[in-house]
């Protein structure tokens, strides 16, 4: 009779509702977590501090003469300000010293990475706002945080291909496999 | 995309390759292999499994001492305006649906079931059997044109196409028409290198490419024009006996028949 | 609460059903999908900017005008420099596959010191410039004792290598075998001097006895532009061009016509047109004339057919071709770009003078200045050399060897190697593991063309003078490489010789400035060209008068090496970028295949596809029979470039080596070695 009411207090479908419910949690609120590990960026970049010195986007983020992009500025480019320190923010010491004055380039983490097999133009999509796509950096003191997907290895802002796909579609732009893809 | 049916697009990039020009040197192969990224192959006398998706082949007109002849005919793909490869690809990997009319692919959704292959009838698709390993180093040499591809995946040529990506790129950066190239703003790596010219690339419905006219010339004609496919890519020789090997056995079962292209 | 087995199972499945409501499982079933598409094992592509840069490709024997492609600064490709008036934007198959062969297996990553047979070991730049300089103080002031082999004849490398021999007093400075050497025999023999040009551009017809113009003879990019520009797509050909040699090559495949004639026959072929010329009226004022025309007449078609099996009614109608053309050309030389006799050169140019197309088809370039004040002439031979040492008449201790490939690529390559034995300490200065330098003591890597300052004067085939010149595209080289000549001149210096140099970049300098050129526009992708000096020939009649009339032998077949542009060359193996061109009818694994007609064929009595062992000389070569229409009757045609022992898994064993079958001949008068005429026998194995 004991074990009939000790059933009875932990039966039904209460059991069931635990761990479907601790399970809907895990998938949406703690695996997202878990997927991603998170990494700095190698030198905490302020793109704010640099808007304020009166620079453009384009004085560092250019189209090159053949219409290619040239996406994150080299050594070469920073070089121009930072061949030595300037500013007392302790970030530019790092990339002075670090990379800079030993001639490396900074491993940037980049948040939109996309594979070998991704053809993209950037000069194509001229005339979206950049931050249609990419994270809104412009007024960052800091960089954000990079989430990186343990399993894939892609940035977690990496577009995915049905995202390309449905935008291309909306617009009236082929879906064909090279217009994307190489 | 019906099938069996011709799409048509505003721009149609085309070939015209004169035979009468190709010395058989094939730079246009080695320019192929390395914008493409293909890894060379220790024994490539296997021709089973060599990737070549430029293919210079040798015709002989079979005839002995000073009546012998020979003609070098450089393979690309096709670019069929009714492609036999398209239909049959049961995944999607591969479509004609992109103004310039190039049949274009996706390696990473091959499934390698090489139907495409067998569909094929000028054999201008190649499987992968190896992983592309290059010798030490030779990695640093890769081309930023083409991924490359890991075994198990069917591929082709497709006219270079990311030139003509870069080429519309620098018409947009220079003001033009990226939908409209002028004449040799976009050329495949075979083309630009022929030491002799043969291989011409343009827009064969545009006049002001000359393409459009050499594609139309009294001696220009397509291989196995009659299997209906509409191929991109046109030959020229003014010599009978190769002409007559670009068609030797369709439809009516007899070398050489009557040329019939629109 | 305690939690009971069942309790367990049901939260169990609750758990799974609400992960059913998650992205847990079709997230992660995506991302690994993802994840396999990128196996560590796969390279990825460089990022970054595209550039190009003009470059000086001495890949190929002429070198090309190029502009390599960069990305991020590294070499991915090579395409034509259009504005280059010498390539116009035409590249060879070899120089096309530049940019991959800085990365080759077969590169010699730093200097070595040979430690046993076969046996290398790496060691420091420093050491192994103390081991040359050591090895030349020993034998300084000893004529005789210090020699070099240089396989560049274009490059002002050869001077630095010929002004260092005369400061140690020895004047052994060797050239591996080509036609310009041979040529300039020619032209004396014509009561001429100089190299002679042709000017394919601005002929109407362009006869080519034996030289393979469009693949490998001279400027072959040039002269295929040349061609290229005379038959527009689509278009009427403006000029006809004639191959008159042993097999239906690439040249051939694309003339007008195509003269099936043995290799052994190139003098007396060129002999019978000008018999027919003569007889159809041509006449030349050469003080010669009468003794040549008398010569000529025993040379008729119908003795020429007899001898050779051409027709004498196609021979009679290129004559009609030759004398209805306004501006025709004729162009000798051996099929294979070597081992040609100065009278096989006679003959052709001899045909030039008789159509009054001296000065304007054929010229004759001006002797150039030199850079080097000590440089010597280079026309030695390195075959005639190499033999006496393996006789004892040459006893060299110290052997320079200089882009070039002795031990593979000389006639009775066998015996030649053996031959370099005989010398107590050779010296590579190669950029690849040949032949050669594996059998060297001491290898000094030399930079690839992309890594280096080279020049190019006067390429063998241009109508007018002409220099070239190339800086690296790259700062730093792959392997641990130095410039021989930067090598070479600071040994000279360490030796207390002063050749007026620190570095080929200077000695290139002063050679632009003795010639008028602009040093930087030149390394910028341009040209310097000069003009052909005027002057007149003869007709080499009396050395003609040494021409035989090749016998048919039923015995033998004569050899006709095939060379084919992509598969390399003396220096250079097949570039793994254009193995793919090779074709299963020539190599089928490590068979290599030689070619012969049906005829050819059922008198040795072999079919297609049968084993064959070739034999010359103290050489043998084992090859499989392809059937090819396109050869001369009564030769076999083997192609050049296989049968490596040496560079890398690509090309080691693969085929043949031809050059072990070639057997070498005095050439009646003129005192020169010949091996373009070889005959072999031909057995079933």
């Amino acid at each position: 009779m004991e074990e009939k009411k000790q059933c009875k207090g932990c039966g039904g479908a209460l059991p069931f509702l635990i761990g479907f419910v601790a399970m809907l949690v895990v998938g949406w609120v703690v695996f997202p977590k878990v997927i991603y590990s998170q990494k700095t960026q190698p030198v905490r970049f302020s793109h704010k501090i640099h808007q304020e010195q009166g620079m453009e986007c384009a004085n560092c983020h250019a189209f090159r003469d053949d219409g290619s992009y040239a996406g994150l500025p080299k050594n070469e480019k920073c070089q121009e300000c930072h061949a030595d320190v300037v500013g007392s923010d302790p970030a530019e010491k790092v990339y002075v010293e670090q990379y800079a004055q030993k001639n490396k380039e900074v491993p940037w983490l980049v948040y939109q990475y996309q594979p070998d097999n991704v053809f993209f133009s950037h000069k194509a999509h001229e005339s979206f706002e950049c931050k249609e796509c990419h994270l809104e950096v412009g007024k960052m003191d800091t960089p954000p945080v990079y989430y990186e997907n343990r399993l894939s290895g892609y940035s977690k802002q990496t577009m995915k291909m049905w995202q390309c796909e449905r935008c291309h579609a909306e617009n009236g732009v082929s879906n064909a496999c090279h217009v994307c893809h190489k | 995309m019906a099938h069996g049916a011709t799409k048509e697009f505003k721009v149609t990039w085309g070939m015209v390759i004169d035979l009468d020009k190709c010395t058989g040197c094939g730079a246009c192969m080695t320019a192929c292999q390395v914008e493409n990224n293909i890894a060379p192959m220790v024994d490539a006398s296997n021709k089973m499994r060599t990737l070549s998706w430029m293919l210079v082949f040798e015709l002989s007109n079979k005839k002995s001492g000073a009546e012998a002849e020979v003609a070098y005919l450089p393979r690309p793909c096709m670019q069929c305006g009714n492609p036999a490869c398209v239909p049959v690809c049961p995944v999607v990997a591969t479509e004609k649906n992109e103004e310039g009319g190039i049949v274009s692919q996706i390696y990473p959704r091959c499934i390698g079931c090489r139907y495409c292959m067998a569909a094929c009838p000028y054999h201008a698709r190649y499987f992968n059997w190896e992983d592309p390993i290059f010798p030490k180093g030779m990695e640093k040499a890769l081309s930023p044109s083409t991924s490359a591809r890991p075994r198990g995946v069917v591929e082709k040529c497709n006219f270079c196409h990311t030139r003509f990506m870069e080429a519309k790129d620098k018409a947009r950066q220079e003001g033009g028409n990226p939908e409209g190239l002028a004449d040799g703003a976009y050329m495949p790596a075979c083309a630009e290198i022929c030491p002799t010219g043969a291989i011409s690339f343009g827009d064969v419905k545009n006049k002001e490419h000359k393409v459009f006219d050499l594609a139309q010339g009294k001696d220009a004609f397509r291989l196995l024009e009659k299997l209906g496919l509409n191929p991109q890519v046109y030959y020229v020789s003014k010599r009978e006996w190769v002409r007559k090997l670009g068609d030797n056995y369709a439809a009516t079962g007899k070398p050489g028949a009557a040329k019939k292209h629109s | 609460m305690g939690l009971d087995r069942r309790g367990f199972v049901k939260i169990v499945v609750g758990g799974v059903a609400g992960t059913l409501f998650t992205p847990v499982i079709w997230k992660s079933l995506d991302d690994v999908s993802i994840w396999s598409q990128n196996w560590p094992w796969i390279p990825r592509l460089n990022k970054g900017e595209v550039k190009s840069k003009a470059a000086l490709s001495k890949l190929c024997p002429a070198g090309c005008a190029v502009k390599v492609k960069t990305v991020g600064g590294l070499p991915f490709a090579v395409v034509g420099n259009t504005a280059n008036p010498l390539s116009k934007g035409g590249v060879c198959p070899v120089c096309a596959a530049g940019a991959q062969l800085m990365y080759s297996p077969a590169r010699v990553k730093s200097p070595m010191k040979k430690v046993g047979e076969g046996k290398f070991e790496a060691i420091k730049w420093e050491d192994a410039e103390a081991l040359l300089v050591e090895k030349l103080t020993a034998l300084k002031g000893q004529n005789g004792k210090i020699a070099a082999i240089n396989g560049d004849e274009t490059g002002s490398a050869g001077e630095v290598l010929s002004g260092l021999l005369a400061g140690l007093g020895n004047s052994g400075c060797y050239m591996m075998p080509g036609e310009k050497f041979v040529a300039e025999k020619g032209v004396k023999l014509m009561g001429g001097s100089g190299q002679p040009g042709f000017d394919i551009a601005g002929s109407d017809l362009v006869l080519m006895i034996g030289a393979d113009a469009l693949d490998s003879w001279g400027t072959t990019v040039a002269n295929q532009k040349a061609f290229a520009a005379t038959r527009p797509t689509g278009g009427v050909a403006t000029a006809k061009f004639v191959y008159a040699g042993p097999v239906l090559n690439h040249t051939a495949a694309v003339s007008d016509k195509f003269l099936p004639v043995p290799p052994t026959a190139t003098a007396a072929f060129a002999l019978g047109l000008a018999n027919l010329l003569i007889n159809a009226g041509a006449v030349c004022s050469a003080p010669d004339f009468a003794e040549y025309k008398a010569l000529a007449a025993k040379y008729t078609a119908e003795e020429v057919e007899k001898a050779t099996g051409l027709k004498a009614e196609s021979m009679k109608e290129l004559a009609a071709l030759i004398k209805a053309a306004k501006a025709p050309l004729v162009i000798a030389g051996a099929s294979f770009g070597q081992g040609a006799g100065a009278l096989d050169f006679v003959a052709g140019a001899s045909l030039n003078v008789l159509l009054g197309r001296v000065g304007g088809g054929m010229t004759l370039l001006p002797a150039a200045p030199k850079a080097v004040a000590g440089a010597g002439a280079s026309d030695k031979d390195a075959g005639s050399f190499l033999a006496d040492v393996s006789t004892g008449k040459a006893a060299p201790g110290v052997l320079l060897v200089y882009e070039a490939n002795p031990a593979y690529a000389l006639p009775q390559a066998g015996d030649m190697a053996k031959a370099l034995g005989n010398i107590a300490f050779k010296v590579s200065f190669s950029t690849y593991m040949d032949e050669t330098a594996s059998l060297c003591d001491l290898i000094l890597p030399a930079p690839h063309p992309f890594e280096r300052y080279d020049d190019n004067l006067n390429p063998y085939g241009v109508a007018k003078p002409t220099y070239l010149a190339g800086k690296p595209v790259v700062q730093k080289p792959v392997a641990d490489c130095k410039d021989p000549v930067d090598v070479l001149l600071g040994a000279a210096a360490k030796l207390g010789l002063s050749l007026g140099f620190d570095t080929y970049a200077d000695v290139i300098k002063a050679k632009a400035k003795a010639l008028g050129a602009d040093f930087d526009a030149l390394v910028a992708g341009g040209i310097w060209t000069g003009e052909a000096k005027g002057g007149s020939l003869n007709l080499g009649a009396s050395a003609l008068a040494k021409v035989a009339m090749p016998k048919a032998d039923d015995k033998t077949l004569a050899l006709a090496p095939m060379s084919n542009q992509a598969y390399g060359s003396a220096t250079l193996a097949t570039p793994p970028a254009n193995l793919l061109a090779v074709r299963d009818t020539e190599l089928s694994g490590k068979d290599l295949f030689v070619q012969m007609n049906a005829a050819t064929a059922k008198k040795v009595g072999v079919a297609e596809g049968a084993r064959v062992k070739l034999s010359a000389g103290k050489g043998e070569l084992k090859a499989r029979v392809h059937l090819n229409e396109g050869v001369a009757p009564g030769t076999v045609a083997v192609l050049l470039g296989f049968g490596r022992s040496a560079w890398d898994e690509f090309t080691k064993g693969k085929g043949d080596n031809v050059y072990k079958i070639l057997t070498v001949s005095d050439e009646a008068g003129t005192g020169l070695k010949v091996w373009a005429g070889s005959t072999v026998t031909v057995a079933k194995v």
